[in-house]
């Protein structure tokens, strides 16, 4: 019962493309959940799904109990950044602050300012002469000034410097250890997500790879690696993600199915980098020897 | 919300505002300077007895010429106010910051287009309000508000018209997404049903009236600012001969009767050096020939006014209503 978002057989479906297939993933109250995948894998159309903003093609949806709805009472719960940061240019941070008390029913308006005195952000000037990061920073704070009950960020560090974006994170990681958030946040960057996450949700070709702890996602997987030889044994008692084969050695990603008993292979501990990319490349051509893909290191957002 | 709508707006209610306030102060100069003049001619030709003959000119050009032109203002209405409404926030992204507040869509949508159409209805009925007011002089001589180009400018068809303008700019926002395009659009369909109304619908309101004269007694003119369709002569036969009927164009027309739909013992009293026109019409009488006036009676002025303002209310209602159905039921 203590599940935040909980969604079965979620699709969306724009005119011919499947932007979301068959999505089913619950995630717990409390948690920091990262969203992760390709661009284009369905992590926008869910987050906008889960708010409220489009509307499923198919499946069942239920975000704090009820389906995303317009509703006052709904609304005032869920707080969702845009990946474009989306901001009126012209008005400062202050006009912005003025402009959510009137429009929430709960207001922390003393805490937009607390964190943007923090971080000097000046409140009186237009937010479109402010850069990037401060930009994020003021929308973020926005959001979090609601009290939301479940927060939705689509790619919010996208755009910003490590420094930004570790203190939006800080930001962000702060407002929850306050308690009675849960957060999904998109996200291409291993290294963010290890940092502040604790659940983990990943998408390829808009459907759901992934979806639980990550400590318990990385408990129950291990790398094994061993002498080139049939793996079918081993395919046979563990589920395999990836298999990537060199002349002398095999490398295998499994979920395990039980303990690891063949003596050839040795288990290791899988890092989340490991996972994540032993699933993303478990779509598509089964090409597991392929190089990383380009993903990783893209820091733009999905257009 | 009501808040949030006057803190965007603002900027565009005080150039509105301004802009307004230049017009009256113009309107009030040049109209109190018209009323006097009209008052010292009526006296001046009262005094001689010749008002009916009197040629008035009243006014100035330049002045004239800018009344004609706010026949435009319902038009900028639509594109400065209408059109960026939605479209600007849609295209900004802003919509999306706006509508994770905890106001509804509907809500922030209705709020909105209140606060707009209000103002929108207050603006087009000062400019309207002031038009009418300048002109009442120019009125009062009868020179014709209920034709094209002055019943646009007058009375409470501004109000429709600009409420229909901001109306289609808005929805043409929420359909078209983006700001340009929706200029555009605002600007030709409204171009488009202004002037196929006013041309094409606005003179069967009502049936015409046509009224059958007598040459031999005072003749007829239509009372006050009539709406005049057609005047000419109808023969005994009953055939209506207007200036335009084909075949009746002769070198001399009377009443728009040609000359050649006469007898030819009547048109010769026409020929000659000295033409004689009442004896012509009296002849014209004795063979069963009458005058005709086909047109709108001056007293129907507000009822066309009226019926033109409802059709413009209407239809900007129909177009907000598939705009607002289009955006609320769609994804955000």
């Amino acid at each position: 019962m203590s599940a935040v978002v909980k969604t079965r057989g979620l699709s969306k479906q724009y005119r011919a493309v499947a932007a979301l297939r068959d999505c089913t993933i619950t995630v717990p109250v409390g948690r920091i959940s990262a969203l992760i995948g390709p661009n284009g894998a369905g992590k926008t159309s869910l987050l906008r799904l889960l708010a409220g903003l489009a509307l499923p093609t198919a499946g069942d949806v239920s975000v704090l109990g009820t389906a995303p709805r317009q509703d006052p009472a709904f609304l005032a719960d869920i707080g969702f950044l845009a990946q474009e940061i989306p901001l009126y240019r012209r008005m400062s941070a202050a006009d912005h602050i003025l402009m959510g008390a009137h429009l929430n029913p709960r207001w922390d308006a003393a805490s937009v300012r607390q964190r943007l005195d923090g971080l000097k952000i000046p409140l009186r000037q237009p937010t479109g002469t402010l850069s990037g990061g401060q930009r994020a920073q003021v929308a973020l704070a926005l959001t979090l000034a609601k009290r939301p009950r479940l927060l939705l960020l689509d790619e919010p560090v996208a755009a910003l410097d490590p420094l930004a974006r570790r203190n939006f994170l800080a930001t962000m990681a702060d407002a929850v250890a306050a308690g009675g958030l849960t957060v999904m946040l998109s996200s291409h960057l291993v290294a963010d997500i290890e940092r502040v996450c604790d659940h983990l949700i990943q998408l390829s070709a808009s459907r759901v790879q992934l979806c639980g702890d990550i400590d318990e996602l990385l408990a129950s997987h291990k790398v094994l690696v061993g002498p080139r030889k049939d793996t079918g044994p081993i395919e046979r008692a563990h589920s395999v993600v990836q298999v990537t084969r060199t002349p002398r050695q095999t490398t295998l990603l499994i979920r395990q199915g039980g303990p690891v008993i063949d003596p050839a292979f040795e288990a290791s501990d899988v890092s989340l980098e490991e996972l994540v990319l032993g699933y993303m490349s478990k779509d598509g051509t089964g090409d597991s020897a392929r190089p990383f893909p380009e993903w990783l290191t893209a820091v733009g957002g999905d257009q | 919300m009501t808040w949030v709508v006057w803190r965007q707006h603002r900027g565009q209610l005080f150039t509105g505002t301004a802009i307004l306030a230049v017009f009256a102060v113009l309107i009030l100069i040049t109209g109190l300077q018209m009323a006097s003049q009209y008052h010292s001619m009526m006296a001046s030709c009262t005094a001689s007895h010749d008002c009916d003959d009197f040629n008035f000119t009243l006014g100035n050009p330049v002045m004239t010429e800018l009344v004609t032109l706010t026949t435009g203002v319902p038009a900028i209405m639509g594109l400065f106010w209408g059109a960026p409404l939605v479209a600007r926030e849609l295209e900004t992204g802003t919509s999306q910051f706006m509508w994770m507040q905890s106001v509804t869509r509907r809500r922030w949508l209705t709020v909105k287009l209140a606060w707009i159409l209000a103002a929108t209805a207050a603006w087009g009925g000062a400019i309207g309000g002031l038009v009418t007011w300048w002109a009442g002089p120019i009125n009062a001589l009868n020179n014709g508000r209920f034709i094209r180009g002055q019943f646009d400018v007058q009375g409470i068809v501004p109000i429709g018209y600009a409420l229909f303008a901001v109306a289609l700019g808005i929805a043409a926002g929420i359909l078209l997404r983006r700001t340009l395009p929706a200029l555009a659009a605002t600007l030709a369909v409204f171009a488009a049903v202004r002037l196929g109304i006013a041309n094409f619908v606005r003179a069967h309101y009502l049936p015409a009236v046509t009224t059958i004269y007598s040459y031999t007694g005072r003749g007829f003119t239509p009372a006050g600012s009539a709406w005049i369709f057609a005047n000419g002569t109808v023969g005994p036969n009953g055939v209506m001969y207007t200036p335009n009927s084909p075949g009746q164009l002769g070198q001399l027309e009377i009443n728009g009767m040609g000359l050649n739909g006469l007898p030819a013992s009547c048109n010769s009293l026409a020929s000659g050096a000295h033409p004689n026109f009442g004896r012509v019409l009296a002849c014209a009488a004795s063979h069963g020939y009458r005058g005709f006036f086909t047109y709108q009676p001056a007293s129907r002025f507000w009822a066309f006014q009226g019926i033109e303002t409802g059709i413009f209310v209407l239809l900007g209602a129909a177009v907000l209503r598939i705009a607002a159905f289009a955006l609320l039921r769609r994804d955000a």
